[in-house]
């Protein structure tokens, strides 16, 4: 009852508050950039052609201000969204009128969650494996070369390296699409055809991720390592005769994963903003586009959907893993 | 380590030597049945494809067209209700779905009847228009198309606040259908440009079906899925994440105005879709996988280079596509001095040189335009021709007695040499080389500009750096959307080149925020269009002019203001628009009197620097399909993103591959 008393209630109290004051900053700012919504989708609609003369594009400004319900204060605003966000209704989009966030969201988060997901964990995992080993062994030629590669690979500016992979494997050698996130004309359905097809397309765009992902993974849990390995515990442990693999899977790795389980959370929290790049380079379904869009066009609604799901999801990881850390690291206890 | 990096590097330098790939196709053996299907769209459409046909992406090659989607992903895949907002209508509702009631033709330069029959008839005192409708007009249903549908459209868009053109509509008294074909609408004012709503030149007011949208309560939020169609297409599919439609020819694509007009459209299957990079792009030309698309002049020479089959618009230098009703260049904020003065804006564009602008902007690949108008075809016969003589005439008062012509009509052979001191083959003919860089440009006279900036006060330091009247430096910025492919950027780093060369110390502001600030005129020279953008394929510039229209003009810098961006009027433009106003759309000879007196004024007072005619990178694929609408042989808009596209599938050739 203590541990709940004194460090769960509040650390959920500091969860809550962390959580509405990133929600409303994030509400605010929008609001003092110089751009706005309506003026946003009156240069669209003028740029694409519609004959307008100047008289009527004022009236149809006041028209959707009021239609937006951007004519309201600030705080009224402010109140309206939060009454709507506990419904879990961010409102309908501006510059995609009527459509509603949640809709426009829920299109693009699965194909999101699916390639950040699954890359972020694997090149976790593999960065901290090799990285581990490389830190640890580190008269071993082939972890050397494995360390030259990620040398090499590190710096390489990301776009880059999507279009290198694109003309490596979907133009000089046709093994895989270039672009998209199925095949065009294909039906969505569950099957495992499908789902052969949604893996051939994710392929590239997994693997630009998932090279740069191992990458910085391993450099920083090699140094992490390095580190380790001159600690007392390890010393006396080799002195001991414990064996090397056990020395080094049971106490350097051990100790050393513990930053760097924080750096995970941290990474699947953003993977809600989406990889705008990738999605580029690789016409790849997802949030990042949406978001820029969203940001380009002032669609507060849009950014605030984002934006508000990224928030509760890093607050949440990081609540979790606070509590969970102690499985990890006996050394913290709550006393 | 050095094998490795030598290996990587070798692959990369490999990648843009090696000729194009061989195309990825699918020999399907036997016959098969694909079902395409998009939820809640049209039933899913098996596609029957025969034995030995190749299958690209899911199609028919031989049956199926790919289109590249100008305004990239969709973001409303689901909604076709373009009556709401914006709804990416280039994925092809625009092109293949849609028939106007009149299309702009601005290559060719005339005004299509698409669902009308004629051209509007107004009554004297423009209160009242009549348009008279095609019949045997039928929507995808089946149901046929009267004036039953536009009477609903005028009255559901006018009743219905949110919807687009609600505000344009208010000046409808009354619309009726005196019989099936006829519709009258009375108008609470006189306008005698009332049609021009229903005028669709890249979007404009479409026709609802009655019997579908009458039932529906809230319009608003009605997706309108699937989508009826008057045009020779219907939906098929698309993708629910936004990257591709596909359309299907109609059956009974005669009832169809495109059909009755021009035939049936050869292409079974026309596909768009959104390559967000344009290498990608470049990479779906190459691999023949993509048929038409718009792309930067440097990828238009990379799919040339690699794709034999592949041509542009023109089969030599420059290449780019000129019949685009757009005219670019420098906007001056007007309200803001010293660029309130007529006689600095003009120094400024003799301080240009525009064979060196040309060559940075685009290469020379570009069509230099001197009035506020751009230099389509039937402006070439109607304006820039005629005025030519004024344009030599026309003088500029120095001071102190002396006097200078500006006009230049050597520019564009000026331009011509440039581009063979850089290799390119270009026509000795004088004729195709106005034809080709358009007919003149302004004198490049730093000396002359200096003059006039002497005359008004402006001085020179030790360093030849221009100081202001009042002895500070004279800084200013030049304002531009961050897209590099876009002819705003295009022309900002030209214009900043120039101005840097005479000595005047100006900066590029590459601003994401850049139409708002346009909009609230934060900026000193924007390059919005200088102009509002004409028809193209009609003589009047009434839309043009009344932009300029001191009626509208906002004098307080910071309010938005939605009239022309240069904030600029002119009591003589005022009394142009008033005349245009009181002139009937089909009396083209007072309107084109009426057009020559606007430019002439919009010459005088310089509120714009026009420097070129919208140019487009279009690049077509003649694997699959050919006779397509080339400078050789223009007979309709080129741009698969324009509406009259569907226009053009008739004439395709199919190549039997």
């Amino acid at each position: 009852m203590r541990f709940v008393r004194r460090y769960l209630i509040p650390r959920l109290i500091q969860y809550v508050l962390v959580t509405w004051l990133g929600i409303t900053v994030v509400f605010i700012i929008p609001r003092l950039l110089p751009s706005d919504p309506i003026e946003s989708m009156v240069a669209t609609l003028q740029a694409q052609g519609t004959f307008r003369d100047p008289e009527a594009v004022r009236q149809m400004v006041d028209t959707l201000r009021d239609m937006y319900g951007l004519e309201k204060s600030l705080p009224e605003q402010y109140i309206s969204f939060w009454k709507r966000l506990l419904s879990a209704d961010f409102g309908p989009s501006y510059f995609s009128f009527p459509t509603p966030v949640i809709k426009l969201i829920g299109r693009s988060f699965p194909w999101t969650v699916g390639l950040l997901l699954t890359t972020t964990v694997l090149s976790w995992i593999i960065g901290n494996i090799t990285g581990g080993l490389s830190g640890y062994f580190t008269g071993n030629r082939l972890l050397k070369i494995v360390d030259w590669i990620v040398m090499f690979l590190r710096p390489i500016p990301y776009y880059v390296l999507g279009l290198t992979l694109v003309i490596l494997f979907a133009y000089l050698l046709p093994l895989f699409p270039f672009e998209g996130g199925y095949t065009i004309g294909a039906k969505i359905a569950f099957t495992w055809s499908f789902i052969k097809d949604v893996l051939r397309h994710a392929f590239l765009p997994a693997l630009s991720l998932s090279l740069l992902g191992v990458a910085v993974n391993h450099q920083t849990m090699r140094l992490i390592i390095q580190g380790v390995k001159e600690e007392d515990y390890i010393r006396y442990a080799k002195i001991a005769a414990v064996k090397e693999r056990a020395i080094f899977g049971r106490y350097a790795m051990k100790n050393a994963i513990l930053p760097q389980i924080t750096g995970l959370t941290l990474s699947l929290g953003q993977i809600f903003g989406g990889a705008l790049i990738t999605e580029i380079v690789f016409s790849y379904p997802g949030l990042g586009f949406l978001l820029y869009r969203a940001i380009v066009n002032s669609d507060y609604n849009l950014i605030m959907g984002i934006t508000t799901i990224s928030i509760i999801a890093i607050t949440t990881l990081i609540l979790l893993v606070d509590l969970l850390y102690p499985l990890f690291d006996p050394r913290i206890r709550f006393r | 380590m050095k094998r490795l990096i030598a290996l990587l590097v070798s692959l990369v330098v490999l990648a843009a030597c090696v000729p194009a790939p061989q195309v990825v196709e699918k020999v399907v053996e036997k016959p098969v049945v694909q079902t395409v299907v998009v939820e809640k769209v049209v039933t899913p459409t098996p596609v029957s494809v025969p034995k030995e046909e190749k299958v690209v992406m899911g199609f028919p090659r031989s049956e199926t067209l790919f289109a590249q989607q100008l305004t990239g992903r969709v973001g409303t895949p689901d909604n076709f209700n373009e009556w709401v907002g914006w709804k990416n209508r280039d994925r092809g509702m625009a092109q293949l779905m849609n028939e106007p009631l009149w299309t702009i033709e601005p290559a060719v330069g005339e005004v299509i009847n698409s669902l009308a029959a004629a051209p509007p008839q107004y009554n004297e005192d423009f209160t009242q228009m009549t348009v008279k409708l095609r019949e045997g007009v039928y929507w995808s249903d089946g149901v046929e198309f009267t004036a039953d549908d536009v009477v609903f459209t005028i009255e559901k868009v006018k009743a219905t606040q949110g919807l687009n053109y609600n505000v344009q509509l208010q000046g409808v008294k009354s619309v009726s259908a005196p019989d099936k074909y006829t519709v009258v609408v009375e108008l609470t004012e006189p306008n005698s440009r009332f049609h021009a709503y229903f005028l669709d030149r890249w979007g404009c007011l479409f026709i609802m079906p009655k019997h579908v949208f009458e039932k529906v309560e809230d319009i608003l939020t009605f997706e309108y899925n699937p989508p009826l169609s008057l045009g020779p297409y219907v939906l098929h599919s698309y993708d629910p994440a936004g990257f591709w439609t596909a359309w299907q020819l109609r059956d009974d694509w005669e009832r169809t105005p495109t059909g009755m007009l021009y035939g049936q459209p050869k292409p079974k299957y026309v596909v768009f879709v959104t390559h967000q990079d344009p290498a990608s792009a470049v990479i779906a030309q190459v691999r023949h996988e993509l048929d038409t698309a718009q792309l930067t002049l440097e990828s238009l020479r990379a799919v040339l280079a690699q794709n034999p089959y592949a041509r542009a618009y023109r089969r030599e230098f420059p290449w780019v596509v000129n019949t685009d009703p757009c005219v670019t260049g420098l906007t001056f904020n007007t309200l803001k001095p010293p660029f309130d003065n007529r006689e600095v804006r003009w120094a400024l564009a003799l301080a240009i040189d525009i064979v060196s602008y040309a060559a940075n902007a685009m290469d020379g690949a570009l069509m230099m335009s001197a009035l506020l108008t751009p230099s389509v075809p039937l402006y070439l016969k109607e304006y820039y021709q005629p005025m030519e003589p004024w344009l030599r005439d026309f003088t500029l008062d120095l001071g102190n007695g002396e006097t200078f012509k500006p006009y230049d009509p050597e520019a564009p052979f000026r331009l011509a040499e440039y581009a063979r001191s850089r290799g390119y083959v270009v026509p000795e003919d004088p004729d195709q080389i106005r034809a080709t860089f358009g007919y003149g440009w302004w004198k490049y006279a730093p000396d002359v500009a200096a003059k006039l900036l002497e005359k008004n006060g402006f001085t020179r330091d030790k360093d030849g750096k221009w100081l202001l009247p009042d002895g500070t430096p004279w800084k200013f910025t030049v304002l531009t959307d961050p897209n590099p492919g876009h002819h705003h950027y295009q022309n900002t780093f030209a214009a900043v080149q120039e101005w840097r060369k005479f000595g005047i110390d100006v900066e590029a502001n590459v601003n994401e925020m850049w139409s708002t600030l346009n909009l609230n005129g934060q900026f000193d020279i924007s390059t919005a269009w200088p102009a509002y953008e004409p028809w193209g394929g009609h003589v009047d510039l009434y839309r043009t002019f009344d932009n300029w229209n001191s009626a509208y003009v906002e004098k307080e810098l910071g309010k938005p203001h939605y009239g022309h961006l240069s904030r600029w009027s002119d009591p003589r433009m005022d009394q142009v628009i008033a005349e245009l106003r009181g002139t009937d759309w089909n009396n083209t000879e007072r309107i084109i009197e009426l057009g020559m007196e606007g430019l002439k004024i919009a010459v005088e007072e310089m509120p714009g620097i026009a420097t070129y005619t919208y140019v487009g990178a279009l690049t077509w694929d003649e694997y699959y399909w050919t006779n397509w609408p080339g400078a050789e042989n223009i007979y309709t808009q080129p741009y698969h993103h324009w509406p009259n596209f569907k226009y053009m599938l008739p004439f395709l050739e199919p190549t039997g591959r």
